[in-house]
């Protein structure tokens, strides 16, 4: 016997697009994210290109659907061990680890100030620091704190000073099967690792960083406050460089192109515009890929002042006096290498899809093939591709799971 | 409206520290007019819960006020069983979190906050969801058989609803047709694949729940989701819930393109010629019959070009490096130049890009076309190799221009209309009901076609909703919506089939779709007072209103977002929703208690929306930003309703000042309802006279843009505005 | 005036090398140029090299072809996997096989030399065996356990020599047995092949395998021997292991079979011969060995591994002229003196070449030392 409901694995912009649409049509829905909090890489944004908006704006619309919808039943802190089974009936084996935070949870905050443990930021790549109970940002959902365990020395402190009981330093790890009829794996990207890139100093010259930290500089609630600044001395940077394909369309890292990069950086040279107008930027890039009416916002930039797109890629940036850098790269249009210093290298690094282990068939890559049935891929576990696409394509996963479950796949 | 109601407050989360609950309380038993005022240390925790539901079913409630944290917050947990009507009063975000804890100002903000609260429970009531007259119809109508709606059409099928497929031509299949091969679109994508245009045109018509429609057109739609009733030209009449535009592209014509040979050379031709030419068997000279040994494809060929179209594509560079395959396939030895800008092979693509350079009869170069002449039997182009940094030219025997794609919604005749204001014909906006090329016919006051964007493409504008075009229950898909590719155009059509059948469930419930996806709410008219100023037919996004003879409008609920526009700009104020109404807001309005003159403490009254600036407020407390006590917020579902009615009930209730503050409107625009918040600003700068009557300045009243992650800028907005209002002293009306 | 592209050319291009797309995938990035060292002293666009063979409108007359020294840093950065050292073998190959252009004179007369002589001197191939006394090395025999190629230079050349004096006097004294063919063996042809002399490649490649044979496991000294060795003749018919010197001694070290009794007291940094390090992989072995020896503190250029910068001597360049100012080997001596160091390890005889011919250029042979690793070693034992 099969299963009416509808699995998404993963709450990133896909997933939540998949797990509310399905929920909307009246499917009951169960949406498993690995980590405390939903909206995924999106949250991590400052803005999506074209239109310079707001992530949180269309994730606000999404997580107020969510929770006017009975339908739609939530598990974070979920990773999938298992998927097997064939259309229409599925099941899934799903390690739930313990976020020792309860649904008592206001997000009062008090907690926040009696622990006493410090760890790297990940929301923010790393860039600054928060404690083992935390809470992303303001616009966090589900609304409530989570404790990291591998932080946690478990003195208790936050468990003190809570009025409402939410802290349960005894909760442990649960394993739960989940059935559905039909499966939407949405579980997304994660950067490339930028260190792999020997050539490009990163994580040796700190004044070099990846595109998406880039995003958490430039956003409010970010380690700057929305400050672009210098990691090394925090100055402001008067010259800009952006490294395209750094690591995508390369044998060597990512064959593949990571479809974005290249709006993301024309995206993040306005960042730079805005902040810094006199600011002198470049952008090395091999092709770039502006698709369909994308194009607008590049012809934007191109027209931009003190803005130069050179065709060539980077080959190598040492880090020279006064924490800058130096670049070497053929201008091609020139024909000759050039060696630019500046003060900030912004390398645009690609997009890895995350895999969950079971009955899926995945391209050499890592990305859920379009031929799987009944278990369907959505954004950028399919393929690597924008925010726009990823809602189109989540939208279409999601009828093609209903179909799995009205029909067996058939 | 509440016959009885309680109110419930919560001194958890330092709201017990910041006011004084019970203080709280009998303002909402005694001007709230609450039948029970409570308070509790923790309403959200099973206790509180109980505590609530115990009254509901014992004291009968059927109103609950439940002032504690804010209505984004803990939302299941203030979800009733039995239906009551809930309003959320923001005690924490807007109250205990940002300001001083035991002051005054604190305690005169919560009571407002209270006494809002009370006042709109005893005047809303629980919608009912709309019943129209005839009954609700849950099939799809899929407009264009190409490979777009062929699968949206199985798509909707397979979820197990019935689908109507309409084509204009013989048959079905539109431009795949017209295509030999496809470029891969799976691992390890190094093969041409077959179309399958066949198998799935096969597929589609052997489908019971697919009723195909051949050799016709929409002549007219009528009605609103879930009762839409269609007679197409060939007299077939039937009724569907939601409608999935899939009406394709066709090519740009290429006779504008003489600068690049077209016309001066029958060897010069388009891509699309190619395929058609390829499939027919094999790639020749037009002008001899011979084989071509030699071709040279041109990219971007009137495209990324201000004189032609501006955008690009997207699927031309891979469809050349297909068609160069063709070539080499049927022969060796023949020599494929490719001719490009930016090589744009995106994704897993990158590999068919190589897969394609392998092929020794193929090369690249990246450059601009100086020129393309006819040169005695062949054809010489030149091209400034950039790569090369010299000229470089090749004579050969077919040159092929990777011409792009044009919607079919593009109009192939731009229209005009008279402008009553500058009493001259203008042209037709884009964003027009009017503006696209027929496919449709819907009969709507607002036009028969989609509103569409910049180039004539009707897509969202949406980055997170793809689907939301801006006529409820009808979705865009393929390549009408962008230029993409088959397998993208697939995904797209599964996407627009998942919407339509969300829209006819939703819609046969009662409930709206994107974004109030949960409101059963909708407008309802006061005929007697109407006007027939035609305010609410034209400004409404949607094109909710039909009109009569006479302009009375004749609202669509089921067409409705359930934004409150109309209600906003009716001068005679006739629109009203159950739950949100013009007395409702102004009673809010009329509840705060405006100190007199002397207490020295001026009063603000910001209108928020509740998409992006009541979040963003929420934020700025998470953050305990700290700002002005004397500020007074009431959200709004769009700062599009605000009913100008309201400002003066502000002013002459003696605030100082009255803020808007809505999302970003403009090119790039983040209103919700597309264009909600211009035209509050628009509405706002007509307000000027109203204020002059009441002997007040202009500048008391102020519209603001802004963005959900501007929390930080919320305070200063607060403070720019007391700035402004100083010089001119506290409003006079204060103490009448 | 405009150029026609010529696929007849392409054709011919690519034929050179069978089964492979060389250019052909080659998509214009410029990586190769911003990694290629000659743009550190001049401008060398290979880029455009590699846009013009894809066009078929390489001018062979070009002296740009015989630019390239082979380092592979261009390859093994490539992000589409072009060949590139195979591309510049292909035009070398059509200008020597065919005629079609000059070779450089100097290259021109060490490959007639290797043809005629079996070394890029032009010394009588019986004198190639003479150092071997001397040195205590024995005849080779299908019996010996191991056999010896020193390499055409350290055979050759007096200076160099050392090279090949160093080690044998460690294997002695690690009672390895080992013999060289001397007269019989010829060079290995490694450099020959990158000059695009094929022919001359195919017959010192036969000559050499029928001389080696019943050799079981083989020892070079030169990474460009032990490169062709371990990846060009085995196809032709070779059938025997080869080793690196330093893989050698590392094994030997590591085994106990080779012990220290001295200091060597200096700060020591290590060159990455290309033909060891990036055409090989082998980046380790020689920097344990250095870190073994008591008293050398090892240092490293600031561009070390994948990454070093070369000697400028692959690719047939070692008997080309390079005018002063546009060498690389200046630029690592600079680099070395500025890393403190005092000893400059070497682990080619081309590099040495290079190194010994630089430091006296720049004057600076009383500041840095260049020393084989096989001297280093035989000094601490």
């Amino acid at each position: 016997m099969g299963s009416q409901k509808i699995l998404v694995i993963g709450g990133g912009i896909s997933g939540l697009t998949a797990a509310v649409e399905a929920a909307e049509v009246g499917y009951d829905v169960t949406l498993v994210e690995q980590t405390p909090y939903l909206g995924g890489r999106v949250t991590k944004m400052h803005s999506y290109f074209p239109k310079l908006c707001v992530p949180d704006c269309g994730l606000e619309i999404n997580y107020r659907r969510i929770k006017m919808n009975p339908k739609v039943k939530i598990i974070t802190q979920a990773e999938v061990e298992n998927i097997s089974g064939r259309p229409g009936d599925y099941e899934a084996t799903v390690k739930v680890t313990p976020r020792m935070v309860n649904d008592n949870c206001t997000a009062c905050g008090k907690c926040v100030e009696a622990c006493p443990v410090e760890i790297p930021n990940e929301f923010n790549y790393g860039m600054d620091k928060c404690k083992a109970i935390y809470i992303t940002n303001g616009m966090a959902f589900p609304q409530k704190y989570a404790i990291n365990k591998e932080a946690c020395d478990g003195c208790g402190k936050c468990k003190e000073v809570c009025e409402y009981n939410a802290i349960d330093l005894d909760m442990s790890e649960e394993t739960l099967t989940i059935k559905a009829g039909g499966v939407v794996v949405a579980t997304g990207w994660t950067p490339y690792e930028a260190s792999n890139l020997d050539t490009l100093a990163f994580g040796k010259a700190p004044n070099v960083i990846a595109n998406v930290m880039m995003e958490r500089l430039a956003a409010t609630d970010g380690p700057t406050q929305g400050k672009i600044l210098r990691p090394s001395d925090s100055a402001e940077p008067k010259s800009i460089a952006f490294v395209q394909c750094a690591g995508s369309r390369d044998q060597n890292h990512l064959p593949y192109c990571s479809g974005v990069c290249c709006m993301g950086s024309l995206k993040q040279i306005t960042y730079v515009k805005e902040q810094y107008p006199d600011a002198q930027i470049s952008m090395f890039y091999i092709d770039i890929r502006a698709m369909g009416y994308l194009e607008d916002f590049l012809v934007k930039v191109q027209e931009m002042e003190n803005v130069s797109l050179i065709k060539g890629k980077v080959a190598k940036i040492t880090e020279v006096a006064n924490g800058n850098l130096k670049l070497e790269v053929e201008d091609i249009a020139q024909g000759n290498k050039i060696s630019p210093e500046v003060d900030l290298v912004v390398l645009a690094t690609g997009l890895v899809p995350s895999k969950v282990p079971g009955d899926i068939n995945y391209d050499e890559y890592g990305f859920v093939a379009p031929d799987n049935i009944g278990i369907v891929g959505a954004g950028c576990a399919k393929k690597p591709t924008d925010v726009s696409n990823s809602v189109m394509d989540a939208t279409g996963a999601t009828i093609k799971a209903i179909q799995s479950v009205v029909g067996g796949g058939a | 409206m509440a016959e009885k109601f309680g109110c419930y407050i919560c001194s958890g989360c330092g709201i017990g520290d910041a006011v004084d609950v019970e203080g709280l309380a009998g303002i909402a038993t005694k001007e709230g007019k609450a039948a029970v005022g409570k308070t509790h240390a923790c309403l959200c925790n099973e206790e509180g819960i109980a505590l609530i539901t115990g009254d509901i079913s014992g004291e009968g409630l059927d109103g609950i006020v439940i002032a504690a944290c804010s209505s984004r917050a803990k939302v299941q947990e203030f979800t009733f069983e039995t239906p009551v009507f809930v309003e959320r009063v923001n005690l924490r975000e807007h109250v205990a979190w940002c300001h001083t804890p035991g002051d005054e100002d604190t305690q005169m903000l919560a009571e407002d906050n209270i006494r809002m609260g009370c006042v709109k429970t005893s005047k809303a009531s629980l919608p009912d969801a709309y019943e129209p007259e005839e009954e609700f119809g849950k099939d799809i109508m899929v407009v264009g058989g190409g490979i777009t709606g062929i699968c949206s059409a199985l798509d909707v099928a397979k979820a197990g609803y019935t689908a109507h497929l309409v084509e204009k031509e013989p048959a079905l299949g539109g431009m795949v047709n017209k295509l030999h091969k496809l470029y891969p679109k799976s691992s390890p994508y190094q093969e041409l694949q077959d179309t399958g245009i066949e198998d799935k045109i096969k597929e589609v018509e052997a489908n019971s729940r697919v009723t195909i429609h051949i050799g016709t057109e929409v002549e007219k739609t009528e009605g609103s989701p879930g009762i839409f009733n269609v007679t197409l030209k060939n007299g077939d009449t039937f009724k569907v819930g939601a409608i999935v535009q899939a009406t394709g592209f066709k090519p740009y014509d290429a006779s504008k393109l003489e600068n690049l040979g077209y016309g001066k050379s029958p060897d010069v031709i388009t891509n699309l010629q190619m395929e058609e030419m390829a499939q027919r068997g094999s790639i020749v000279r037009p002008s001899d019959g011979k084989e071509a040994q030699s071709v040279a494809f041109i990219q971007c060929a009137g495209q990324r070009d201000k004189d032609h179209l501006a955008y690009c594509s997207s699927t031309c560079c891979m469809t050349s490096l297909k068609q160069a395959l063709y070539l080499t396939e049927q022969n060796p030895e023949a020599e494929a130049y490719i001719f490009y800008k930016d090589m744009r092979t995106p994704a897993q693509y990158e590999d068919f890009y190589k897969r394609a350079q392998e092929e020794t009869g193929i090369f690249l170069a990246k450059g601009d076309v100086n020129s393309i002449s006819p040169n005695g039997g062949k054809i010489t182009v030149e091209v400034n190799d950039t790569l090369l940094g010299e000229d470089i030219a090749v004579e050969v025997d077919l040159v092929v221009l990777a011409t792009g794609m044009v919607p079919n919604s593009f109009p192939e005749t731009l229209k005009t209309e008279y402008d009553p204001e500058t009493k001259e014909d203008v042209p037709v906006q884009e964003d027009s009901g009017m503006y696209a090329e027929p496919a449709l016919g819907l009969e709507y006051r607002q036009g028969p076609e989609l509103p569409t964007l910049k180039y004539g493409f009707p897509d969202s504008h949406f980055i997170c909703f793809p689907y939301e075009t801006r006529r409820t229950g009808i979705y865009a898909a393929g390549c009408v919506r962008q230029p993409q590719d088959t397998a993208a155009c697939a995904d797209d059509a599964a996407g627009a089939a998942l919407k339509a059948i969300q829209c006819v469930e939703q819609t046969a419930k009662g409930m709206a779709v994107h974004p109030r996806t949960w409101d059963k709410s909708f407008p309802e008219l006061f005929m007697q007072r109407c006007t027939q100023c035609k305010r609410c037919t034209i400004e409404c996004p949607f094109g909710v209103y039909n009109e009569d003879e006479k302009t009375n409008p004749l609202p669509n609920p089921t067409r409705c977002r359930r934004c409150g526009i109309c209600m906003g700009a009716c001068p005679e104020r006739i629109i009203s929703f159950k739950d949100y109404s013009v007395d409702i807001i102004g009673s809010m309005v009329k509840a705060i208690e405006v100190p007199e003159e002397d207490e020295e403490k001026p009063r603000i009254l910001a209108f928020m929306c509740e998409n992006d600036a009541y979040p963003a407020l929420d934020t700025a407390g998470m953050n305990h930003i700290q700002y002005n006590p004397w500020v007074r917020v009431i959200p709004l579902r769009c700062l599009g309703s605000i009913n100008l009615i309201w400002i003066s009930d502000a002013m002459n209730k003696g605030f100082d000042g009255v803020l808007l503050i809505g999302c970003v409107h403009g090119d790039d625009y983040q209103c919700h309802y597309m264009k909600g918040s211009e035209l509050a600003e628009t509405r706002a700068s007509k307000i000027a006279e109203t204020l002059q009557r009441l002997m007040l300045e202009a500048e008391r009243v102020e519209v603001h843009q802004l963005q959900i992650d501007e929390w930080n800028k919320v305070p200063q907005i607060f403070d720019d505005f007391m700035e402004t209002l100083e010089p001119f002293g506290p409003n006079p009306m204060k103490d009448f | 005036m405009s150029v026609a592209p010529d696929k007849e050319t392409v054709d011919i291009l690519l034929m050179q090398e069978e089964d492979q797309a060389l250019f052909k995938i080659c998509y214009q990035c410029g990586t190769c140029t911003g990694t290629c060292p000659w743009n550190l002293v001049r401008n060398f666009s290979v880029r455009t090299i590699m846009h013009k063979a894809q066009l078929g409108l390489i001018d062979f007359g070009e002296e740009d072809i015989w630019q390239c020294a082979t380092c592979g840093a261009c390859v093994s950065r490539c992000p589409r996997g072009v060949e590139i050292i195979d591309v510049m073998r292909a035009f070398r190959k059509i200008i020597a096989e065919m005629g079609v252009a000059k070779v450089p004179d100097s290259l021109r007369m060490s490959v007639k030399n290797i043809a005629a002589l079996g070394n890029p001197m032009g010394e009588p191939d019986d004198k190639r065996g003479n150092w071997m006394e001397a040195a205590g090395v024995k005849p080779f025999t299908p019996e010996t356990e191991y056999l010896y190629f020193s390499c055409c230079v350290p055979a050759f050349d007096g200076k160099i020599r050392r090279m090949a004096t160093s080690l044998t006097e460690i294997l002695n004294k690690a009672g390895i047995d080992f013999g060289a063919l001397g007269n019989a063996e010829k060079c290995c042809g490694e450099s020959v092949r990158k000059a695009g002399s094929e022919s001359v490649f195919m017959s010192l490649a036969q000559s050499n395998i029928e001389a080696f044979a019943g050799a079981k496991k083989v020892i070079a000294t030169s990474p460009h021997c032990y490169h062709t060795f371990k990846n060009e003749y085995p196809e032709l018919g070779a059938e025997f292991e080869v080793m690196h010197y330093t893989q050698l001694l590392d094994q030997l070290i590591q085994d106990g079979k080779l012990t220290f009794s001295k200091e060597v007291k200096a700060k020591v940094i290590y060159h990455d011969p290309c033909y060891l390090g990036r055409h090989n992989d082998e980046y380790e072995a020689p920097r344990r060995v250095l870190q073994a020896i008591p008293g050398v503190e090892l240092i490293e250029f600031p561009d070390n591994r994948q990454s070093a910068l070369c000697c400028g001597g692959g690719g047939g360049r070692v008997w080309m002229e390079t005018p002063v100012g546009e060498r690389f080997s200046e630029l690592k001596i600079e680099q070395a003196i500025e890393a403190g160091a005092e000893v400059l390890a070497v682990a080619c005889p081309y590099c040495m070449l290079m190194f010994d011919d630089a430091l006296l250029v720049t004057d600076k042979e009383d500041v840095l030392k260049i020393k084989d690793i096989s001297e280093l070693v035989a000094e601490a034992i």
